[in-house]
């Protein structure tokens, strides 16, 4: 297990620009998730530090080496592809198996049978090794490949969006059990999705891309609560901040061209009138929809409220971001 | 309401004709489009195999024709099988079948592994390989024939410079030992091309993402190809096994071309064979006998070989 670092990494495909000097430090033992919408440079980051590709510009290393001119293989680096990529004319069993037959392991055959099964319990598909890699649902295929790279013991590991094709509820199992295997081995990986919560319940750091730029670092707590920038603060937070002109309410920073408000920035009973437009029963918290002053608003409120539609509700902020006209934090 | 196109041109359809359409079941309509083409099969290839079966057991000669005609039974077949000449023969034809696919694989296979790598200008060599595919194999067994040339021939040059013998000391075509050699270089030289097409679409068949997932499990370039490469294109290579297969075992154009059969009967292939005992001898009944025989071998071997295929397309 080792230390990820990325120095200045860059790279362009053709015109497109997909990282844009990336500064990232992965410790050692760390489970970090990249947050990004399509086309933010996750996956590029994930194959620069796999050695699929190589940066235009900057550095990777791993464990304190560096990585320049070194393959995947050199490197050490398990990865789980978002498009599965499983062996079609091989069985699952012999899928799993094949990291782990390469050569220069050496494996014994009862050590890599007792390994397959332990990853194949782990995934529930132990019923299914018997099967062709083509023969599975897209859900199954993907437990497969994720079982590929759990196999092994590497220097770090790489998913990308590895749950994304699970239904919901295998998907919060093997987010715990991903969780589980990380601590227990203290593997260090690098993970890419687009879901929030899995950054936020299994991450130990969440970095947030856009455009190829890496424009935050740090715990998912750090982010949600200290967010640099609009675009870091709507990444995180279910529902999402709303964000609306720094004038709704009085007090904005002189700079400040947006207020935004997390929902649970929105104090009910105080301050200026509001309407319930919608009133969302979620079982444990009930959302709130609010016009005010012309605009929408989402907060929380009392699972049991007895709020409804057409209800006047008092709101004001409290403690909430100020952002600039470029979408910077002011205050 | 704006009638549609199709409304329109149904709508010329002649009343009459258009009721008794109607009038027509699903699986007669169906009928009338395949029987053409079932009759055309009936009539050029199922009627003369049937027509051959029968002359097969009867001492009928074509160009006698006033001549009684008597049933022999099976003696046509008991003669050809204890025919020397046509052992011969067959081993001429299992030689040459052996070794242009042996040789077509192998070299078309490397070529289109090459020409997959990613290069500058590799639409353009594909394009110049392909060449020799496009002659006709007159004119390919024709050019050979001066490529082999002892005095002036390239070929023979070329051994030549690289050996140090004397170019007019061998003759390709001359010689006992080297005809068969001769002919099997240009069949190869004309169809490696084609093996090298459906490895091609066999390789390009299997997408970069498999390539990267090995090499993240870290399996060498050595171990890819054969975990990998070899068993995806394995459908592929069969099939262009198949079709050259197929092919070589009615080759006759090339051959007469270059050698003629000779010398003696060395490359004296079992189409040509027969040929010459149906349109040369005139033996018509003899001869379809020896066709018979060449169909059973064929449709047995490709049977069992194209269930060999499907097996391993299964996988």
């Amino acid at each position: 297990m080792a230390e990820v670092v990325l120095n200045g990494v860059s790279k362009a495909f053709g015109d497109e620009t997909a990282l844009d000097n990336v500064n990232m430090t992965v410790p050692d033992g760390s489970f970090v998730v990249l947050l990004g919408p399509t086309g933010a440079g996750k996956t590029t980051t994930l194959r620069m530090v796999s050695g699929l590709d190589k940066p235009d510009a900057g550095h990777v290393s791993i464990g304190g080496r560096d990585m320049a001119g070194l393959t995947p293989a050199q490197r050490d680096v398990a990865m789980v592809f978002q498009q599965y990529s499983l062996y079609p004319h091989l069985t699952v069993r012999q899928n799993l198996e094949f990291p782990l037959k390469s050569p220069i392991l050496r494996t014994r055959q009862s050590v890599i049978d007792q390994k397959v099964g332990e990853v194949a319990e782990i995934l529930q598909i132990s019923h299914k090794l018997g099967n062709k890699a083509t023969a599975l649902s897209g859900g199954e295929m993907q437990r497969v490949s994720i079982g590929r790279a759990l196999v092994r013991n590497p220097s770090v590991y790489l998913m990308d969006e590895p749950l994304s094709s699970l239904d919901a509820k295998l998907r919060s199992d093997l987010r715990i059990e991903l969780k589980n295997i990380q601590a227990n081995s203290g593997a260090t990986l690098l993970y890419v999705t687009h879901d929030q919560i899995e950054a936020m319940t299994i991450a130990t750091h969440v970095g947030v891309l856009d455009n190829g730029r890496l424009v935050q670092f740090g715990t998912p707590r750090e982010i949600y609560e200290n967010p640099v920038s609009v675009y870091a603060a709507s990444r995180l937070g279910q529902p999402r901040i709303n964000v609306v002109p720094a004038d709704l309410f009085g007090g904005a920073p002189q700079a400040a061209e947006t207020i935004g408000l997390r929902p649970e920035h929105i104090v009910q009973g105080e301050g200026e009138d509001s309407m319930v437009k919608r009133v969302e029963h979620l079982g444990d918290q009930t959302r709130l929809h609010l016009a005010f002053k012309n605009h929408d608003l989402i907060t929380v409120t009392d699972a049991h409220t007895e709020l409804s539609e057409g209800d006047i509700v008092k709101i004001r902020p409290e403690k909430p971001y100020y952002f600039d006209a470029s979408g910077a934090r002011v205050a | 309401m704006t009638a549609s196109p199709i409304q329109k041109m149904a709508e010329k359809t002649p009343p009459g004709m258009a009721r008794n359409i109607k009038g027509l079941s699903d699986r007669t309509i169906a009928w009338i489009f395949v029987a053409p083409t079932i009759f055309l099969l009936l009539a050029v290839n199922i009627f003369p195999l049937i027509w051959t079966i029968r002359l097969s057991f009867t001492n009928y000669r074509v160009n006698r024709p006033n001549k009684d005609v008597d049933w022999v039974g099976l003696r046509n077949y008991e003669r050809i099988l204890n025919d020397p000449d046509i052992w011969n023969t067959m081993q001429a034809t299992a030689h040459f079948l052996l070794w242009t696919i042996a040789l077509q694989v192998l070299i078309g296979f490397a070529l289109a592994y090459l020409i997959n790598k990613k290069f500058k200008g590799n639409d353009l060599w594909t394009t110049i390989i392909v060449f020799p595919m496009m002659l006709s194999p007159a004119v390919v067994g024709n050019f050979w024939t001066f490529l082999y040339q002892p005095q002036i021939g390239l070929f023979n040059y070329v051994i030549a410079f690289f050996t140090g013998a004397d170019p007019a000391s061998f003759s390709m075509i001359g010689d006992v030992h080297l005809a068969p050699w001769a002919i099997i270089i240009a069949d190869t030289w004309m169809w490696t091309p084609f093996v090298m097409l459906i490895c091609l679409a066999g390789l390009r068949s299997i997408p970069d993402s498999i390539y990267e997932a090995a090499e993240c499990d870290r399996a060498s370039k050595w171990r890819q190809f054969w975990t990998i490469t070899i068993p995806m294109a394995l459908p592929f290579l069969m099939l262009a096994v198949l079709f050259r297969g197929i092919e070589n075992f009615k080759m006759f154009d090339l051959v007469v071309q270059l050698t003629g059969g000779g010398p003696g009967n060395t490359t004296t292939l079992t189409s040509i064979d027969l040929k010459r005992e149906a349109f040369e001898k005139w033996r018509t009944g003899y001869s379809s006998a020896y066709a018979v025989i060449l169909f059973v071998t064929v449709f047995g071997l490709a049977s069992i070989y194209v269930k060999a295929l499907n097996k391993v397309k299964e996988r």
